[in-house]
Order: C-alpha cells, then sequence, then structure tokens
C-alpha cells in the first residue's frame, strides 16, 4: 500500500480539490503534495540500496485472462525520478498564484498529472505502465487548453497530444507484442528482461515502436516539434512539473525498457547505433535553436532539448558510466529547468517581456533574483561543482566507451551551452540598465520557493556519491542481466 | 398411420423446454403485446407514461429472466434446433435489454419535449429488441432472417417517427431502401449456402460443409453475398453510405438505439453464421471481413475529421468502431470472441452515453445536433460536461476508461491470431480519431456568454449516470465481464 498511496493519493486530493471552494485549494494541495512527498522520502529512507530487483513490490492480479498484474516497485532507478516528481510537484502547487481563475481546478490537474507520473515510474507491469503512459496525457492536455498562455493554447494541447499518442499507440502494438511473440504470455517487466524475442525481424519492429514512442515524449531531435508550442503555451507552475519529470518519463522509458527488454534490434543495420545519433543532434540542434532565440521561455524550452540529449546520449552507451550518469541527469535536469523556467516567469512578472534583447542591467536592480539567477544558469551550463557537471561528464565518459566520435560532438554540446545561457543573463542582467524598469525585485516566499532546487544543486554537484552509489547496482544487475 | 410415424411428437414438456431456452424472448414479446393493449385502453392523456412503464418493466423482467438462466439454466438446442438459450444468445439478451431500459429512460422526456406520439415509440422499440434477441438466439438461417427483418422494420418506421421532419422521412425512406437491399443481398447469400449444403440449420451447415470442397462456387458466392449483407448491417465501409444520413435524419433516441443495438445484432448475426456455420472457410471470410475492417476504419476517422454534426461524426466514429470489432471477428477463437462481446457491451455505454448527452440539446422544434451546439455545456450542466468528457475519452481509447481496454482484448487477440497488419491500421487510425473526439469537447469546456442551464429529467440523468459510471468502472475492473464475455463466447470457440 506504501507505494499505491504515493499516486493514488495525489489522484484522489485532485478529485476532491477540483470540487472545493477555490480558496482553500492551494493549501489543500500543498497538504496533498507534501504528505506524497513525505511517503516517498520514507521509502527513499528505507530503500535498500545492495538488494538487486525491486523493492517494495505490490502485485495482484488484475485482469487474470490476460495475466496483466496491479504490480508496483521501485528500484535505484526510479526511485530517484519517485522522489523528483513529488518534490516538484509541492514546487508547482507552492508556485501556483491564489489569484488564478479556477485556480481548484488548476491544482486538481496539477496533482492528477504528478499522479500519473508517480504511476510512470511505479508501474512494473507493462500494461499498467501504458495506462499511466497515456493517463497523464488527459490532465496535461486540459491544463495545456484551459490555463495556457499565448494566443492559441488549444492548439498547442491538440499538437501535444496527437504527437504523443502517435507514438504512444504504436507502443500499444509493442506491448501487445511483447506479450504474444515473446511466447510467455507475460507483462512483467522483470520477467520480459529475461527472455527477449528471439527473432532478430520482430524485436526490431517491438523496438522501434517503444522507441518512437519513447523518443517523442523525451523529445528527441526529429521529434520534438511539438515541445516549443507545448512549452510556450504551459503555464509556469504546469511547467515545473511538465517541463521537469514528463519529459523523464521517455527517458526512463528507454532505460527500463528499450534497453533491457530488446537487446539486439539488428535489421539491415545495427538500429543501437541511430538513437544515439539522433541524441547528438539533439544536443546541437536544441542549442543552435536556443542561441537563436530572443524570447528567454523559448530559449530554456530548446536547451531543454539540447539536455535531453545527453541523458539519451548516456543510456545508449550501453555501460554502466553513461547510464549512471544517465539517472543523474534525469534528476539534474529535472531540478534545472523549473529553476529556469520560474526564473524567467518571475522576471517576465517584475519588468512585463520575456524577450533578452528588450532587457538590460537588471541585476542592480533586483539584486537577489541576479544573484539566486546566476547559480541556476551555471548549474544549467555544466559548471563543476555544480549538479549536472558530473552527470553531463560521466553521459559523455560513457560515449567515449562506446564510441569517441559521439563523445566528441555531444562535448561541442557543452561548449554551446554557456553561449546561449551566459548571452542570456549577460544580456539581461549586466550592462547599462535599459529597457523596461523592473517593479521590484522578487518576495521572500520565491526565494524559499526555489532554495530546495538550489540546495540540491550544490549537494548534487558536491557529493553525487550517494545517488550513484545507489544506482550502481542497478544499471550492473538490473539493466545487463 | 404412416404419418404418425414419421412425424416426431411434440410433447408439452417438450414445448415447455422450449419455450425456457427463449423465455427473455417470449417474455418481452408478452409485453409487448400488453404494452400494445394498454396504448388503446389508457386514455390519452395518461397513456405515454403508463406505455413507458409497460416498457421498462417488460425490458426489466426479460433482463431478470436472462439473468437468472445465465446463472442457473442450462442452455441448449430449442425448436428442433431454430433457436438456442445458450450463453451466448443469453449475453447478448441482457445487453439488449439494458439497452432498452437506457433508451426507454432517455426517449421519455425527448419525446414529450417534441411532442411526439409515446406510446407507439416504446411498442416499436420493444419490437426491435425482440428483433434482436431473435438474431442472437438463431441457429438457423431462418431465424436469422426473421430476427434481421423483425428488428429491421421495426427501426424503418421508428427512423421516420419525427412525421413532420422532411430529414426523419428522408432518412426512414433511405433506410427502407438501403436496407432491404441489404437484407436480398443475405437471402440470396443464404439460399446459396443452403443449395450447397441442404440444410438450414447452423451446425449442420458446418457438418456439411466440411464435406465440400471449399472451392465450391456456390459456397464462396454465399459467403460473400452474405458478408456484403452483414457489412451494411454493421455499416463498414464501402458498405456505410446510409449510416450518416439516418443517423442525422433520426430522431435522436433512435439513433443512440441504432448505434449500438444494431450494430451488437449485426455482430451476432456475424459470429452465429460465419464463426458457428462456416468455420470451414474460415479463410475466405476472413479475408473479406479484414478488407472490409480496414476500409472501415480508414473511411470512418477519416471521413469524421470533417464533420460539424454531432450525430454525423459519431456516426463515423461507428463505422470505425465497427472496423475495431471486426479485428476480433477475424481473429475468432475464445480470445477473439470475448473481446467482441466486451467490447460491445461497453460500447452500449459509451456510445449510447455519447448520443443520449446530444438528446438533452434537442429543442420542441428538433434536434440540436451541431458541435457549437455543446458549447458552454460545462456552465449550463456541469455533471454532463464531465461525463460527456468520459464518454468521448473512452470512444478515443484513453486509460482508465472502457474503450481502452476494450481496444486492448481486441487488439491482443489480433496480433496473437497474426493479424498484426490490421491492428497496426487500427492503432494508426485511432490516432486521427483522437483529433476529432477531443474537437467535441473544446466547446463542452469553453467558457462562453450563454449559460443558460439544461435541465435533465431524473430518468435521463440516471441513465447517462450509470453509463459514465460503468464506462469507468468496467474498465478499471474488467474481470468479472471478460469472463462473461468468455462464457458468451463459449459455444462458438470450440
Amino acid at each position: 500500500m506504501t507505494l499505491t498511496s504515493i499516486w493514488l493519493l495525489p489522484l484522489i486530493g485532485a478529485v476532491l480539490i477540483a470540487f472545493m471552494p477555490p480558496r482553500f485549494a492551494k493549501w489543500m494541495g500543498v497538504l496533498v503534495a507534501l504528505v506524497s512527498l513525505g511517503i516517498a522520502a520514507g521509502v527513499a529512507l528505507a530503500f535498500a540500496p545492495g538488494f538487486h530487483g525491486y523493492q517494495f513490490t505490490e502485485q495482484v492480479p488484475w485482469i487474470p485472462q490476460l495475466h496483466v498484474f496491479y504490480h508496483l516497485g521501485v528500484d535505484g532507478i526510479s526511485i530517484w525520478l519517485v522522489l523528483l516528481n513529488a518534490l516538484l510537484t509541492v514546487i508547482a502547487v507552492l508556485a501556483t498564484p491564489v489569484t488564478m481563475k479556477n485556480v481548484n481546478r488548476f491544482i486538481g490537474l496539477l496533482l492528477a498529472m504528478s499522479a500519473g507520473m508517480a504511476g510512470v515510474f511505479l508501474a512494473v507491469d507493462l500494461v499498467l505502465f501504458y495506462v499511466f503512459w497515456e493517463a497523464m496525457l488527459i490532465p496535461a492536455y486540459f491544463l495545456l487548453w484551459l490555463f495556457g498562455e499565448g494566443e492559441r493554447p488549444a492548439r498547442a494541447a491538440i499538437k501535444f497530444v496527437l504527437y504523443t499518442l502517435a507514438g504512444s499507440l504504436l507502443m500499444l502494438v509493442g506491448v501487445i507484442g511483447e506479450y504474444v511473440f515473446t511466447g510467455q504470455q507475460t507483462f512483467d517487466l522483470a520477467k520480459l528482461a529475461t527472455i527477449p524475442v528471439s527473432s532478430a525481424s520482430i524485436q526490431f519492429g517491438l523496438f522501434f515502436v517503444f522507441a518512437i514512442a519513447f523518443a517523442i515524449k523525451v523529445p528527441l531531435f526529429p521529434f520534438h516539434a511539438w515541445l516549443p508550442d507545448a512549452y510556450m503555451a504551459a503555464p509556469t507552475p504546469m511547467l515545473v512539473i511538465f517541463a521537469g519529470v514528463m519529459g523523464k518519463t521517455g527517458a526512463y522509458g528507454m532505460l527500463r525498457i528499450l534497453v533491457p527488454l530488446f537487446p539486439n534490434p539488428v535489421l539491415w543495420w545495427d538500429w543501437r547505433w541511430v538513437i544515439p545519433a539522433l541524441a547528438v543532434a539533439a544536443i546541437i540542434w536544441g542549442a543552435l535553436m536556443a542561441i537563436a532565440q530572443r524570447d528567454m521561455k523559448l530559449l530554456v524550452a530548446y536547451s531543454s532539448v539540447s539536455h535531453m540529449g545527453f541523458i539519451v546520449l548516456g543510456i545508449f552507451a550501453y555501460n554502466v558510466q553513461g547510464q549512471q550518469g544517465a539517472i543523474l541527469q534525469m534528476v539534474n535536469h529535472g531540478i534545472i529547468i523549473p529553476a529556469l523556467f520560474l526564473f524567467v516567469a518571475w522576471i517576465a512578472d517584475r519588468t512585463g517581456t520575456r524577450d533578452r534583447s528588450a532587457l538590460a542591467g537588471l541585476a542592480p536592480r533586483m539584486p537577489v533574483l541576479a544573484g539566486v539567477f546566476t547559480i541556476v544558469v551555471l548549474a544549467a551550463l555544466g559548471l563543476p561543482g555544480l549538479n549536472s557537471f558530473v552527470g553531463e561528464f560521466m553521459t559523455l565518459l560513457g560515449a567515449w566507451e562506446r564510441a569517441p566520435v559521439l563523445a566528441v560532438i555531444g562535448a561541442v554540446g557543452l561548449v554551446l551551452a554557456p553561449v546561449y545561457m551566459l548571452r542570456m543573463f549577460q544580456g539581461a542582467m549586466h550592462g547599462e540598465p535599459a529597457g523596461p524598469r523592473p517593479s521590484g525585485d522578487i518576495y521572500a516566499g520565491q526565494l524559499a520557493l526555489v532554495s530546495p532546487l538550489i540546495i540540491l544543486m550544490f549537494a548534487i554537484g558536491l557529493y553525487p556519491y550517494v545517488l550513484t552509489q545507489l544506482m550502481t547496482s542497478v544499471a550492473q544487475v538490473g539493466l545487463y542481466r | 398411420m404412416m404419418l404418425a410415424a414419421t412425424i416426431p411428437t411434440y410433447t408439452w414438456s417438450q414445448a415447455l423446454a422450449d419455450l425456457g431456452q427463449i423465455s427473455p424472448i417470449a417474455t418481452l414479446t408478452g409485453f409487448m403485446l400488453f404494452a400494445i393493449v394498454t396504448d388503446l385502453v389508457i386514455p390519452i392523456k395518461r397513456r405515454s407514461g403508463v406505455v413507458a412503464m409497460v416498457a421498462v418493466v417488460g425490458l426489466s423482467y426479460s433482463l431478470g429472466t436472462a439473468v437468472y438462466r445465465w446463472l442457473y439454466a442450462q442452455g441448449g438446442p430449442a425448436y428442433s434446433g431454430m433457436a438456442t438459450g445458450d450463453s451466448f444468445a443469453l449475453f447478448f439478451d441482457i445487453l439488449f435489454a439494458g439497452l432498452g431500459i437506457l433508451t426507454v429512460a432517455i426517449s421519455h422526456s425527448y419525446l414529450q419535449k417534441r411532442g411526439m406520439r409515446e406510446g407507439e415509440f416504446h411498442i416499436l422499440m420493444l419490437a426491435a429488441v425482440i428483433g434482436m434477441m431473435v438474431l442472437a438466439s438463431a441457429t438457423s438461417l431462418v431465424t436469422v432472417f426473421l430476427g434481421l427483418e423483425l428488428l429491421s422494420i421495426a427501426l424503418y418506421v421508428a427512423s421516420g417517427f419525427a412525421r413532420d421532419d422532411s430529414r426523419s422521412q428522408e432518412a426512414a425512406a433511405k433506410y427502407l431502401l438501403v436496407g432491404g437491399f441489404a437484407s436480398a443481398f443475405v437471402l440470396y447469400g443464404m439460399a446459396l449456402i443452403y443449395g450447397a449444403s441442404g440444410t438450414t440449420l447452423l451446425p449442420d451447415i458446418a457438418k456439411q460443409v466440411s464435406t465440400l470442397s471449399p472451392t465450391n462456387p456456390l459456397l464462396i458466392l454465399g459467403v460473400v453475398l452474405m458478408g456484403v449483407g452483414f457489412a451494411f448491417k454493421v455499416s463498414a465501409a464501402p458498405f456505410h453510405m446510409w449510416t450518416p444520413d439516418v443517423y442525422q435524419g433520426a430522431p435522436i433516441p433512435v439513433t443512440a438505439f441504432m448505434s449500438v443495438g444494431t450494430k451488437a445484432a449485426a455482430f451476432a448475426m456475424i459470429v452465429r453464421v460465419f464463426a458457428g456455420g462456416l468455420p470451414h472457410l474460415a479463410p475466405e471470410w476472413q479475408a473479406l471481413l479484414a478488407f472490409v475492417a480496414a476500409t472501415s476504419m480508414i473511411v470512418g476517422n477519416l471521413t469524421a475529421i470533417t464533420q460539424s454534426s454531432l450525430k454525423r461524426l459519431l456516426a463515423y466514429s461507428g463505422i470505425a468502431q465497427a472496423g475495431y470489432v471486426l479485428i476480433g471477428v477475424i481473429a475468432g477463437g475464445k480470445a477473439g470472441l470475448a473481446a467482441v462481446l466486451y467490447y460491445l457491451f461497453v460500447y452500449m455505454f459509451m456510445n449510447f452515453g455519447a448520443f443520449a448527452v446530444v438528446t438533452l440539446l434537442a429543442g420542441p422544434d428538433g434536434d440540436r445536433d451541431r458541435i457549437s451546439d455543446l458549447s458552454g455545456l460545462y456552465k449550463r450542466n456541469w455533471p454532463m460536461a464531465v461525463l460527456m468528457t468520459v464518454f468521448m475519452l473512452s470512444l478515443a481509447g484513453f486509460p482508465p476508461t472502457v474503450g481502452f481496454f476494450g481496444k486492448l482484448f481486441l487488439f491482443t487477440a489480433g496480433v496473437s491470431a497474426g493479424y498484426t497488419w490490421l491492428v497496426v491500421v487500427a492503432v494508426l487510425m485511432s490516432v486521427v480519431s483522437v483529433y476529432y473526439y477531443v474537437r467535441v469537447l473544446i466547446p463542452v469546456w469553453s467558457t462562453t456568454t450563454r449559460a443558460e442551464p439544461l435541465r435533465a429529467s431524473i430518468s435521463s440523468t440516471s441513465a447517462i449516470a450509470l453509463s459514465g459510471v460503468l464506462s469507468v468502472v468496467l474498465g478499471l475492473y474488467p474481470t468479472s465481464l471478460l469472463i462473461a464475455a468468455q462464457l458468451g463466447a463459449g459455444p462458438l470457440s470450440p
């Protein structure tokens, strides 16, 4: 029941809060999110690092005719993402302004989306995974559409849903194919990992449908067209978990399903090279697009494409360093991206514009914001001592071991990151004050909101050993059998 | 003396046993006759409510009988093998009786609003339900045709029930002509099969056909002609042309009833005749149906995108859904047929619910079924907005609604039977379908100025709410219904 409560509690809270008077909504939401975070933290504390396999498992027959189980569990990969999701949910709810129209429904939908994502990380049964995977789309769609910003949020919302569904419905064929073609008639991820499909062509077919679904979700280079629209339309509190966690579900799927279930997808050529190649393309393309943007929100959105490329590159290094780095980087990116979006939103709130070229010299006028924003920007571009450095270094190390050329091209992304990040930061913060005058610095409450993220940036950057130690056992045993 | 020796005696106990096998049908027929008498006797002011009550009681009684027989009685052939009371028939009896109750529940206030004669309407619905039940119980080509015509003729009349509405009249005329055409196809096919096998009883046909060469032209032609007729009845492409016009013209409760009932009954007929009577010709009819299924999914989903009328949109969606269900029929076996039965049962709730919400919008002058007529539904009646969302998400196949699990079972059966290509077509087209189902939701949740509250009668509200709740509950807990569907599929899957 422990793991069940991690996703069920926010869902029940979501339904209750949606029908509550708006003035209680935010604090009820915070309460629910905090309790859920507490449970997740309890699980993390009781987590046994040396144990190989899923822990805290719950297994109940769900559809016995198809051997579908309600099967939950956490291991060294998922526990971090569950924690991240719970933490970011608290921040997202706290970041919601109480003055928002229909705030009760907004918070209800936020919690429902968070519940869906928690389910994705907890599920050990492929059908259950799929159910959560699609169910989390419904609140995301309504959030984007009903509360979206910009001119045509409905359009961005339907684009996001159709893109994602094009992948995930194909994945449904893959899910069924795993059940039929392995000859084992099981959806259990742990069991399926031990018995890959024998025929190489079928294995490739299944690899292909899963890969498309996850590549769209991450998103990987040619599948990212939904992201700028969706991120631009998304309201900031939603972005905290939308950018912070939902993209990770795709990367998590790759690590959990693509790598262990399809060790040898070879048809015509070895398709295990295609995805890292696309990941490298995403790193470069995302960085170049970020450099070209003037709107800071869009800039951060494209930087996310670039950073997610590192994660995928690490996963498809097919070695321990790379995958460990990828998991670490999932957590890191989940800490940095929400902070970046929050700061951009606060700057826009104080000055009335997100155009980086219209702003200059904000630092003396908003010293606190400038100071904290410095840390976030430095973390985002991978400064040693802050969290992102370790993860990116490990993914590149892993990629080098697989093929030096991947690491070399990927490293270009590391060079490009300071270009767009520092250009944005310096342009807006330093120099002669120009453009709209900010109405004030950030509030203490807002500072408190990002403080857990800032603390984590330092903590993971200076002492990544705790996380990687827990992950090592999984990466070695869970994924390599 | 010679005659007495050759004609088997028909004893009273045999007669009672036969009647027992078809008791859901027999009770409902009795109630229908009673309803006709009531409609004649009761003074005109009180007539409509009383006939509606008789109809509901009759349908409930029939439902109860079917459930009782499902639980406690031994199903078997009746009337010398012309009909049967097996679990397949009972499964559909329960479905049709439930559908009938839901239809009466939503049509009472609709008919009053539009000022239509209520008594006749309910009697026609009862007749149609009886026809559907006969179809599900039929184990002879003759009984199949009897049920088909009983169902169709009642619905021809019901489609034209809005007598002062020319579109309704047009729908009735079109339905009559195309339906007659389809019936002729079926009848011709049956005649050829009879010619080849020398019997009309489906189990005997199965035995005879196994001794014949599968390339026998009579058999092939018979299968093709029946397949075409059946495709007309399930409104599968390329034989779907009548569906949008008839669905749009007919009064909405009739459309709601038809969209679920006719489809389920026609699928019962296809399974009975093809899987039950012609298993040895499976490669032939599977190829035919695979073509029809793929065309339906592609044509239905792509055409639905451009519709601005909800009835037409749901008609095209129904064409596409017929394609999904056909995958299960083609896959066959216990898993395939159980998936078909599960899907048809849950389709009743999601599709009927969607139509039922549209029913509420109708005004005294006619149906309001443009997508824009839904605008502000959330402000006008928020429970209906939530329920409409559930129905649309379910039709689109989002978990955790029944639509997803139905598709999961159908597609699993399809892939297991080696029809992966058909399943791939189905999922690609499902992506398309999400676009138009979600498009319906945009006006529902939009905040417009028009916010006069939308009143719904208690019976309509409870019917729609029940459909909505079951659309989720049967998905979260599909086991029981799936077991029932497997039992129902039992008699036809060796």
